[in-house]
């Protein structure tokens, strides 16, 4: 099992540079769901007997990530109508090569931890890449569904760095799992605010200005 | 100095005559995904024979760098391919370090090219060059990253050892495969296809490769698009050779892989260019960017 | 040694001989100038060579009453390597530039006792000097032939004292050149506190007992000084205007030689300091990548051609440093094959380098000769005009980017061996692996820089009259190009060739327990032979199918193809800034450049990031704050007599302080 496991850790990483190399945010929250949907896989990949514990683990972070949080991402650029990207603070080719200094960091660093108990020792650095990705994407996008997909793959991050650590501290997933409530307070937020741009304000009292 | 096997020998010559199926191939791929016939497997055989039989304009500002360029193009593609093991096994010509030999021959090659098409002096072929050289600076590292991968599996900087003859480490699959897609990637933009450019358009403002080479007729021209179908059919032995795992059989049953490589390699080919769309220019350094970072994790990977 | 005295003496009696004879006719005082000059570089080298032959290093001593100990010169394997370039482009330069300056002399009949022979003067005094740096065997020979080198280099870059570019790009140099010995002079008395005597003999016999702290001190001033003078990012500002500005046969000396003085300073330093920590290495490598990459790419963004190529030397110093580095960290991880092959590969891109690159700077003077004009915008069409010329500068273009079969290809292949052996196993960080991309990058840019280049001013149609009316000098000329050209060949036709002359070299920096070069690699070198004679068959037999194919069709001339358009003139030829525009648009603000675009013009404009950026606003800084200074200059004689009083006091007030035994 750890090969597949392996196997479905390098397509996070993967995933995470579609993210940095794409312009198209549909594209972008396809990645998110694959990812979503790998990190779902990972718990059963990485301890193959069945637990309570895992398959809840499982099949909750996979119907967040991979379904809940995206459809929800896919109605807000509906409702926001946008598409793209506009051209972010540091171009397309600067933050891929960001993150493949990223990826090199990475992978240095996590072999110095002091971290025991690491099923696979790729767990560690990509969990490590999947957080600094996160970090770019965040900070370098303008627009905010970007920065929310930024947000989400930092998240991401922290819960596979919780997947280490699950066996001696169950409910560390469970709570990174409820920082997904957050990604959803944040997507209300841009539609709130693109309404807000649009009429200049949230009230509703102004709403009746809109009469005729 | 030990002489080469007889099977490398014959396997450079079966490379070098059977290059121009490759283009048949990708073409015949392409028609059938559009639901046409299309034209047969050996159709550039055929466009190669009637182009050596034309005659030749030259443009009057043209010099000697023009006449040479086609022929220095297709003697260093050849003489790149003898380094490749193609059998297999071992190639003609075999030294420590000779990939970089061989990305430099075909850079040689790329070098005249370009000069040639600055000699016409048409403002297209300038562009054409200007792009050429653009974007091969981008693809060039990322081959090499896919180098240094291959190298360190096989503890030696030698193509006969990295694509043949040295054993891999036993978990590297998924590396392999990972540095394959990437020199896959690359070698679509290194051989000009889509998405990287489009050997089929007709606009000279769109074109790559082929707006350098517009001033080229006759035998010059023939040379030209059969070193294109070679060193398309090269990268498709690397390819292969990168993902089956080492060392395999070799002699003559690789001169069956050989082929089979050139077939499949040619269909996938076929398949890109006919479900993806050619990238915007602007794009074209991102996508090359994506392609190598994709070798350089499999670097990392190796190095942890 | 005699020999090597005497050529030198020979080499300086060629310069005092053209201020002497001034007043004699021209051609008379070249040709003495001419002969003085080169039979004194044949006689230096056969010294040099002698050394490379039979192994043994020779030397020479005076004693001294000057302060600062004996005067030592020798030549051991590393000196004579230098010594050879030295020389033998020296001579080559030396030829070429009279021919420039007879030209000159013929244009301004006027000025003519004036402007030549203090550059011919100037010119023998700058070869002695670099000869004496490189085999200097004390710290003051060393450190006074470093300063008439400076000098006499100066004098040679404002040779055209009208132009204001000239003198401003003069005074760059100085300014730089100065902070480089300024360097050199505190690292050398830091290294010298703990030595006998000022000989580089005591200074290796000092380094064991040195802390990692003094060490570290002497390595970092060591880069800095040598640094300026080798023209390493960010320390190369000065280096474009200074070799746009001086005469084309200096340029090519200064390119090809004068910086290589800054890579020889590096070797010797390490060389006398032995045992070098691994800190060291890497800094040195990632120096020589940030140095070639962004000198090329800084390369590309030029439209003279001359500033162009001294960029170029920037990268190519990058990629002799990526060569060094390799090689100190074969010395710190105790592999003497890897140290062998890293400072072989620096030596003999040391030595390419001074070939193809004063090659390609001929070139680029012949071409200004002819045309008037350094702006490639201006240029097209020369291969026609000037076919030798363009042949010379084809084959060093060729073999700069590092194209096989030439000499360029060498080197840089031995480069690319040393960094993958660097990240062998065995090493715990295998980072030198990532400068094997950086290195192909460096080489994918050269490439489309070069085609720039060549494209653009030798071939399609004159963009100007100037380049229309262009015309080729007589055999004279282009016959010191032929030469170098013909090197280029040799050199990477028989790669075994360069790797014999460098191999002691490296042996001798590679330490006590030196290994040879490996075999795989001599083996690898005969292959490249073969390579290139099957390249010639396989493109002979394609040229003679190509020939008969041809023969019995028609061949027709017609203009250039215009995609439907009749009118095409030479203004709608794709000019230098479109053709580099793409790539430099990827690399953004790190390019430099300032692109003007509007619907129907491009313009960009390079500017230096280093002096335009830092240096500049770095100097007005400086200038500000010593105006502040001015109060203590009141022009009053007892005031300057109170200042003396006080430093007197001063300095008897520190030994009474701090009492050494000395």
């Amino acid at each position: 099992m750890t090969s597949l496991s392996e196997l479905a850790l390098l397509l996070v990483v993967l995933s995470n540079f579609v993210v940095l190399g794409t312009s198209r945010l549909s594209a972008c929250i396809r990645a998110i769901a694959l990812q979503g949907l790998l990190l779902g896989a990972l718990p059963f990949l990485l301890h193959p007997v069945m637990s309570v514990h895992t398959v809840s683990l499982g099949i909750g972070t996979a119907v967040v990530k991979a379904g809940i949080l995206p459809w929800f991402l896919r109605w807000a650029i509906r409702e926001a109508a946008v598409r793209r990207e506009v051209e972010p603070r540091i171009g397309y080719m600067a933050s891929m090569i960001l993150g493949a200094v990223a990826l090199a960091i990475a992978f240095g660093v996590a072999s110095a931890l002091p971290l025991e108990l690491v099923e696979t020792d790729l767990l560690v650095p990509v969990a490590l890449v999947t957080v600094m990705i996160g970090l770019i994407v965040l900070t370098t996008r303008a627009k905010a569904i970007t920065q929310v997909v930024g947000y989400l793959m930092l998240e991401n991050g922290i819960y596979l760095f919780g997947l280490t650590q699950s066996q001696r501290v169950p409910f560390l997933v469970e709570i990174a799992v409820l920082l997904d409530v957050f990604v959803g307070v944040f997507i209300m937020g841009i539609v709130v605010f693109h309404i807000n741009r649009e009429f200049d304000s949230i009230s509703s009292e102004r709403l009746t200005e809109l009469r005729d | 100095m030990t002489l080469p096997p007889l099977t490398a020998v014959i396997a450079l010559l079966v490379v070098v005559i059977a290059a121009p199926i490759v283009a048949g191939v990708v073409s015949r791929t392409k028609a059938i995904m559009a639901g046409r016939r299309g034209a047969p497997l050996w159709q550039l055989y055929a466009d190669l024979w009637k182009l050596m039989r034309r005659g030749l304009v030259y443009s009057t500002t043209t010099t000697w760098m023009f006449r040479l360029a086609p022929v220095m193009l297709v003697a260093t593609t050849i003489v790149a391919a003898s380094l490749l093991p193609l059998d297999g096994r071992g190639s003609l010509l075999r030294f420590a370090g000779d990939a970089v030999a061989f990305a430099y021959l075909l850079a040689l090659g790329r070098f005249v090219l370009v000069l040639a098409a600055l000699d016409t002096g048409s403002s297209f072929e300038g562009m054409g060059a200007s792009r050429e050289v653009t974007f091969a600076s981008f693809v060039e590292p990322g081959l090499f990253i896919a180098v240094a991968a291959l190298a360190v599996m096989a503890h030696d900087l030698s193509l006969s050892a990295m694509l043949g003859a040295a054993p891999r480490p036993t978990d590297a699959t998924t590396v392999s495969v990972m540095v394959a897609a990437s020199v896959f990637m690359l070698a679509l933009a290194e051989c000009s296809r889509v998405p990287v450019d489009d050997p089929a358009t007709h606009l000279e403002l769109t074109m790559v490769h082929e707006v350098m080479v517009l001033d080229h007729s006759g035998p010059d021209l023939a040379m030209i698009l059969y070193a294109n179908a070679l060193k398309l059919a090269l990268f498709a032995g690397i390819i292969v050779n990168v993902v089956l795992p080492q060392p395999r059989a070799g002699g003559w049953l690789g001169i069956a892989v050989l082929l089979g490589s050139v077939v499949a390699v040619g269909i996938a080919v076929g398949i890109v260019e006919s479900v993806m769309a050619r990238l915007r220019l602007p794009k074209v350094p991102l996508y090359i960017a994506a392609s190598s970072a994709l070798a350089l994790f499999g670097l990392v990977l190796l190095l942890r | 040694m005699t020999l090597f005295a005497i050529g030198l003496g020979a080499i300086v009696a060629g310069g005092v001989s053209a201020a002497l004879t001034r007043r004699a006719r021209g051609t008379t005082s070249d040709l003495l100038y001419q002969l003085l000059v080169v039979s004194g570089c044949a006689i230096a080298a056969a010294d040099a060579a002698r050394v490379l032959v039979s192994r043994t290093a020779l030397s020479l001593s005076g004693r001294s009453t000057v302060p600062g100990g004996d005067w030592i010169v020798g030549i051991d394997a590393l000196s004579a390597v230098f010594l050879l370039a030295v020389l033998g482009v020296g001579a080559i330069c030396a030829l070429f530039g009279t021919q420039d300056l007879a030209r000159a002399r013929a244009a301004h009949p006027e000025r003519a006792h004036r402007s030549t022979w203090p550059a011919q003067l100037a010119f023998a005094l700058l070869v002695t000097a670099i000869a004496l740096v490189v085999t200097a065997g004390s710290v003051v020979v060393f450190l006074g032939a470093w300063e008439v080198m400076a000098i006499s280099s100066y004098v040679l870059i404002v040779t055209h004292h009208e132009e204001e570019e000239v003198r401003r790009a003069g005074l760059i140099y100085l300014v730089a050149t100065h902070t480089a010995t300024l360097a050199l002079f505190v690292m050398f008395a830091a290294w010298q506190s703990g030595a006998t005597d000022w000989s580089f003999a005591a200074l290796a016999a000092a380094s064991p007992s040195l802390g990692t702290g003094a060490t570290a001190a002497i390595i970092l001033l060591a880069l800095v000084g040598f640094g300026f003078k080798a023209g390493v990012v960010p320390l190369h500002f000065w280096l474009p205007p200074a070799h746009a500005a001086a005469p084309s046969h200096v340029s090519a000396l200064m390119s090809g030689i004068v910086i290589k003085t800054g890579i020889y300073g590096v070797l010797r330093v390490l060389l006398l300091l032995g045992d070098v920590p691994s800190w060291c290495g890497w800094l040195i490598l990632g120096l020589g990548v940030a140095s070639g990459v962004l000198g090329v790419l800084w390369a590309l963004a030029q439209h003279d051609t001359k500033r162009l190529l001294a960029f170029h030397s920037v990268e190519n110093i990058g990629i002799i440093l990526m060569g060094i580095g390799v090689g100190v960290i074969g010395l710190a991880r105790d592999a003497p094959g890897l140290a062998t092959l890293g400072f072989a590969a620096a030596l003999l891109h040391t030595v390419n380098h001074a070939v193809f690159k004063s090659l390609l700077f001929l070139g680029a003077g012949a071409v200004y000769r002819a045309t008037g004009t350094r702006n490639m915008e201006e240029l097209g069409g020369l291969a026609r005009r000037m076919p030798w010329t363009w042949l010379g500068f084809l084959v060093g273009a060729a073999a700069i980017v590092g194209l096989p079969p030439l000499n360029g290809f060498v080197s840089e292949w031995l480069v690319y061996q040393g960094l993958f052996l660097a990240g062998e196993p065995v090493a715990t960080p295998r980072l030198a692996l990532l400068g094997i991309p950086m290195l192909a990058l460096i080489g994918a840019l050269a490439l489309a820089c070069f085609a720039k280049v060549a494209g653009v001013v030798f071939l399609g149609t004159p963009r100007t009259l100037h380049a229309a009316s262009a015309m080729e000098g007589r055999l004279g000329s282009h016959a010191p190009m032929l030469l170098l050209a013909a090197a280029c060949v040799v050199l990477g036709v028989v790669p075994t060739l360069g790797i014999a002359l460098v191999e002691d070299a490296a042996q001798q920096m590679a330490g006590a327990n030196a290994a040879p070069i490996s075999a795989a690699v001599i083996s690898g070198a005969r292959t490249i032979s073969m390579m290139t004679v099957s390249l010639v068959v396989v493109g002979g037999v394609f040229w003679w199918i190509r020939s008969l194919l041809v023969r019995e069709r028609s061949v027709r001339r017609e203009a250039t193809w215009g995609c439907g358009y009749a009118e095409a003139t030479p203004r709608m030829q794709y000019t230098a800034s479109s053709f580099a525009s793409p790539l430099l648009s990827v690399f953004g603000a790190l390019s430099g450049v300032h692109v003007e675009r509007t619907s129907t013009s491009l313009h960009t404009h390079p500017k230096d990031l280093v002096l335009d950026g830092v240096a500049r606003p770095l100097w007005d800084r400086l200038r500000h704050a010593a105006l502040r200074l001015r109060g203590i200059q009141q022009g009053r004689l007892h005031l300057y007599l109170l200042y003396v009083m006080a430093a007197l006091l001063v300095l008897l007030a520190y030994l009474a302080l701090f009492p050494r035994a000395r």
